[in-house]
């Protein structure tokens, strides 16, 4: 295996109690808008954090809509699809504070036949090497799960109609 | 606990899953019995523990009292110490060796969590891609490699200076008796322990220093946290005997009771906070720092021990003299303590009243970092969770709660909590918190001290079951913020745990906290919804609250497991559970059940003039086969249509005329019932009801009650409950009849979105269309308010209006 370091500046963790250094991510074949949809849900206390060290600490989830937007934009750009290693070109459609998660919404069209997918979920694991990131397979079938870790790259799912 | 940043990953031991050899087995057909009663899965009562989830009549503990004398070395960051065990064995065994744990040695390089620590945090691996490393697992390295870590032993002796022989296994240490220590006999041991603190910041403990580089003071300033400090006896209990399972990280302690006195000699400007009352105040503190102890006992805000200011100078300077803090604390499990010379200390006292504990004083201590954040509110929510705590369970058993700033995100133990949750420093100097920050210190206070009554007072076994004190823990927190501040969104909602439960990656509750995968959504998340669930769907508030609060009460103090809580819950409400447990803690169902069809019985009348009338209308309400409607189109006629003038009885009576032949065998049939069944029929006929009969699937397994919403045709809204007990014989399906005088014009299967339901779309008849998340954000873009930038619009300057020309 292939070593490669990760070069990060002054991180110093600060962890709670309450971070769960964790993500859900439904991506949904959703045949009524014909769209792939990808609802990526973090815990707001995760996200939270993560802007502090990711953008600048004046970063407020809550407060600023330009740090949801940037956040936003960080998970656009660490979720990739790929259909036989052709990129999945997924738009950014908008983030939502719900509750005590925070979420972000990605979708492309359904390509035509497509029988497998690859994906890639590696948010904040270059913060927290513990970060897992769940995603759910919906609306093809039973519902298949995917656990990336830092060192879960890329996995892949064939697909049932 | 926390969530531990593992970089001791989580080692993922197999679990036995091969099915239990069960007697009992269904050898034909599919039938699943959900609701088989637990019994045979649960442990065979016994007089230490009873049938009904009660300390049997001979519940035993061992009793552990402690007398430790340690010192900080800072410099170095050492902490050595010496300590004299009272074991006092009230067991009816005799033990031939007693086991304690090392739990410092877990950040020995050769210790099993780390040799066992997988690359790649537990998941399976992967062999085409390059793998990463990250700077934090490169820190924790280096700083294994660089500092010699885990205890230092010496001088284990017997009161009267025999030398025992012991052998160290990991994190455990087997001591053997030269005597074997016979029921209700004592024993009085002694070592010396030192070892070299840990940075947590670098290795993730539960305790460790903090270092602030920027402060004045040379070389800067730490904060010390000790925790799993000094070595514990092992439990030894009815259920398990010795409980040692090696400390792997995520499974955290199983403990005894005690008394300890504890004597920790700091430097002289340090300010310690620490389990137990200070059985020396005179000696180290000032005669104000005890006046203003004196005011806060009846403050109604927190007051100053030691001020911002005063933590300021301390912090600045140095000194070489010591100062030795004693404490006192009784029936605790374990002791912890914070030492620090940048501490601010803050407190209030809380009559709490009742014959036990009526004054408890709540007390904070943090560096400047924590800032107003820290002042307004962690002692405040100190006294929050105590009194919502103790309403679900017993009064505050102690004299001091305590919340601690240091480099631990969250993490209790008796007395005292350890909460991480600061303030930032901005370019201007000041100091903000974002409004999340500010929810995250009042959760993490409220959840951390909760942990003093669970698992600290009811001493539950955190490495076998960690839902037992989080799962627990998890669902009072949630109460006791929405106590707090009901529009902040603290509580754990049944939807936010459907997309964990749905999954096909997870494992049941009931698991090993070190074999499970994911202890957020397990341990925490799902048992707290669980208890949700039971509380405000299935049991309601008055059976589950005086349920719940005599677990805590029979337990106070005491060990349960996991079968007395669901012994005791079922046996204090009176309602069989063993179905909600098998499906919620011993299996990874979910809940998804589907109204599949809905369909109108109508009921014969058998009276030929009504009947023959009813056949007819539902024969002319078929549509026209559209054969004879392109006829019609086209314009052509029928041969009848031409010919008018043939016609016969055949045109005037179409199949559904009455003859007198149907007339008479009605009356016959009237005739013939029997007396009650003529007033049944009649009754019927009478009130001329709508039958409706409703089909469910269970498509998730998990059997749950299924709450309807009948909606009428004159909008008139109907809720129904119907228990879980309707799937008892037919798990898969079931149908439900519904007699109404209304027309039912729709139904919905738990319009709340109560019970954890992972896709509501097959909720509705009819069947209505659920918008994702994504097609409900682009229907109305959010204009809600909280997307205002208030903090930066609070600063817009008043203007006058412009005047006009
Ligand atoms: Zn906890």
């Amino acid at each position: 295996m292939r070593l490669i370091l990760l070069v990060l500046c002054c991180l110093s963790l600060q962890l709670s109690a309450h971070e769960m250094k964790s993500a859900i991510t439904k991506v949904l074949f959703n045949q009524r808008t014909g769209n792939i949809e990808v609802m990526h849900r973090f815990y707001l206390h995760d996200a939270e954090h993560a802007v502090k060290k990711l953008l600048d600490k004046s970063a407020d989830l809550i407060a600023k809509q330009s740090t949801r937007d940037s956040f936003a934009l960080y998970v656009s750009s660490h979720f990739q699809l790929k259909s036989d290693g052709q990129d999945l070109k997924l738009s950014l459609v908008g983030n939502e504070l719900d509750g005590r998660f925070f979420w972000v919404y990605q979708e492309v069209a359904i390509p035509h036949q497509l029988t497998q997918l690859q994906l890639r979920h590696n948010s904040l694991q270059s913060l927290w090497p513990e970060q897992v990131n769940v995603v759910n397979i919906e609306g093809r079938g039973k519902v298949k799960t995917l656990k990336f870790t830092p060192q879960q790259q890329w996995q892949q799912v064939q697909l049932s109609n | 606990m926390s969530y531990k940043k593992s970089c001791v990953a989580l080692a993922l031991m197999l679990c036995a899953q091969a099915s239990l050899a069960d007697p009992i087995a269904q050898t034909k057909g599919k039938f699943e019995d959900k609701f088989r009663q637990l019994d045979e899965s649960l442990p065979t009562p016994n007089i230490y523990r009873n049938a009904a989830g009660e300390p049997g009549q001979q519940y035993w503990q061992q009793q552990v009292d402690y007398k430790i004398k340690a010192s900080l070395d800072e410099e170095k960051r050492r902490l050595s110490g010496s300590q004299t065990i009272h074991y006092k064995n009230n067991s009816p065994y005799t033990l031939k060796y007693l086991w304690l744990q090392l739990d410092q040695n877990i950040f020995k390089p050769d210790s099993m969590a780390e040799v066992t620590s997988t690359f790649g945090g537990g998941s399976s691996p992967n062999n085409e891609m390059p793998a990463k490393i990250s700077l934090d697992e490169l820190r924790n390295l280096q700083f294994l490699a660089d500092h010699e870590l885990g205890y230092q032993l010496d001088n284990i002796k017997l009161a009267d200076g025999t030398k025992l022989k012991f052998v160290v296994v990991g994190t455990q240490m087997r001591i053997d008796l030269p005597k074997p220590l016979k029921p209700a006999e004592s024993l009085q041991f002694s070592m010396d322990f030192a070892f070299n603190i840990v940075e947590e910041d670098a290795v993730s403990a539960r305790s460790g220093f903090e270092h602030f580089p920027d402060d004045k003071r040379k070389g800067g300033n730490d904060i010390f946290l000790f925790a799993q400090w000094f070595p514990r006896l092992v439990a030894y209990t009815d259920y398990e005997a010795w409980t040692n399972k090696e400390f792997l990280g995520s499974g955290e302690f199983t403990l005894e009771f005690g008394d300890y006195e504890v004597e920790m000699t700091v430097p002289a400007d340090h300010i310690v906070s620490s389990t137990g009352d200070l059985t020396n105040a005179s000696e180290v503190l000032t005669k104000e720092q005890q006046q203003r102890l004196e005011k806060a006992k009846t403050a109604k805000r927190p007051v100053f021990i030691v001020t911002e200011q005063e933590a300021l100078e301390n912090e600045k300077d140095d000194t070489d003299e010591r100062k030795t803090w004693r404490f006192k604390a009784n029936n605790v499990r374990d002791f912890a303590w914070a030492s620090s010379r940048k501490f601010i200390w803050d407190a209030k006292g809380y009559q709490q009243g009742g014959a036990d504990q009526p004054f408890v004083m709540a007390m904070s201590f943090y560096p400047k970092e924590g800032g107003d954040l820290w002042k307004k509110y962690s002692t405040e929510s100190v006294v929050h969770t105590l009194e919502v705590y103790s309403r679900f369970s017993f009064d505050y058993p102690y004299s001091v709660a305590q919340s601690v700033n240091g480099p631990v995100g969250g993490m209790e133990y008796p007395m005292i909590t350890f909460n991480g949750p600061r303030t930032e420093l901005q370019k201007d100097g000041s100091r903000t918190y974002s409004q999340a920050e500010k929810r995250f210190l009042i959760g993490v206070v409220i959840h951390e001290v909760g942990h003093i009554y669970f698992p600290m007072v009811v001493n539950s076994d955190e490495r076998q079951w960690t839902w037992m004190d989080e799962g627990l823990n998890s669902f009072l927190d949630g109460i006791a913020g929405r106590e707090w501040d009901p529009q902040i969104p603290w509580g754990v909602e049944a939807r936010d745990i459907t997309d964990y439960m749905k999954g096909d990656q997870q494992e049941p509750i009931m698991t090993q906290s070190d074999s499970v995968t994911r202890l957020g959504p397990n341990a925490y998340t799902k048992p707290a919804v669980a208890l949700n669930i039971l509380r405000d769907v299935i049991l309601g508030r008055e059976l589950f609250d005086f349920a719940f609060k005599e677990y805590a009460t029979r337990w106070k103090f005491k060990r349960p497991t996991p079968s007395d809580f669901f012994r005791t819950m079922e046996e204090a409400s009176g309602v069989d559970l063993d179905w909600f447990w098998r499906g919620w803690f011993y299996s990874t169902d979910h809940v998804d059940i589907s109204l599949d069809k809905v369909y109108k019985l109508q009921l014969d009348t058998k009276d030929p003039d009504i009947d023959f009338e009813r056949r007819r209308k539902e024969e002319q309400d078929k549509p026209m086969p559209i054969f004879v409607e392109l006829n019609e189109a086209e314009g052509k006629t029928t041969w009848v249509e031409r010919n008018k003038d043939v016609t016969d009885f055949y045109d005037e009576n179409d199949r559904f005329t009455v003859t007198n032949k149907e007339r008479n065998s009605y009356q016959q049939f009237l005739a013939d019932l029997e007396h009650w069944e003529r007033q049944v029929f009649e009754r019927a006929i009478e009130e001329n009801k709508n039958y409706y009969v409703l089909n469910f699937s269970n498509l998730g397994g998990l059997v749950m009650p299924i709450l309807l919403q009948l909606t009428f045709e004159d909008d008139s809204v109907q809720e129904m409950y119907i228990p879980a007990e309707i799937w008892r014989k037919t798990p898969d399906a079931v149908s439900k009849l519904i007699v109404t005088d209304k027309t039912l014009k729709q139904v919905v299967v738990d319009p709340k979105w109560l019970t954890a339901d992972v896709d509501v779309e097959n909720n509705h008849y009819p069947r209505q269309i659920i918008p994702s998340r994504i097609e409900a954000f682009k229907r109305e873009k959010s204009k809600d308010l909280v997307e205002r930038d208030i903090m930066q619009d609070s600063k817009t300057k008043l203007k006058e209006p412009k005047a006009k020309d």
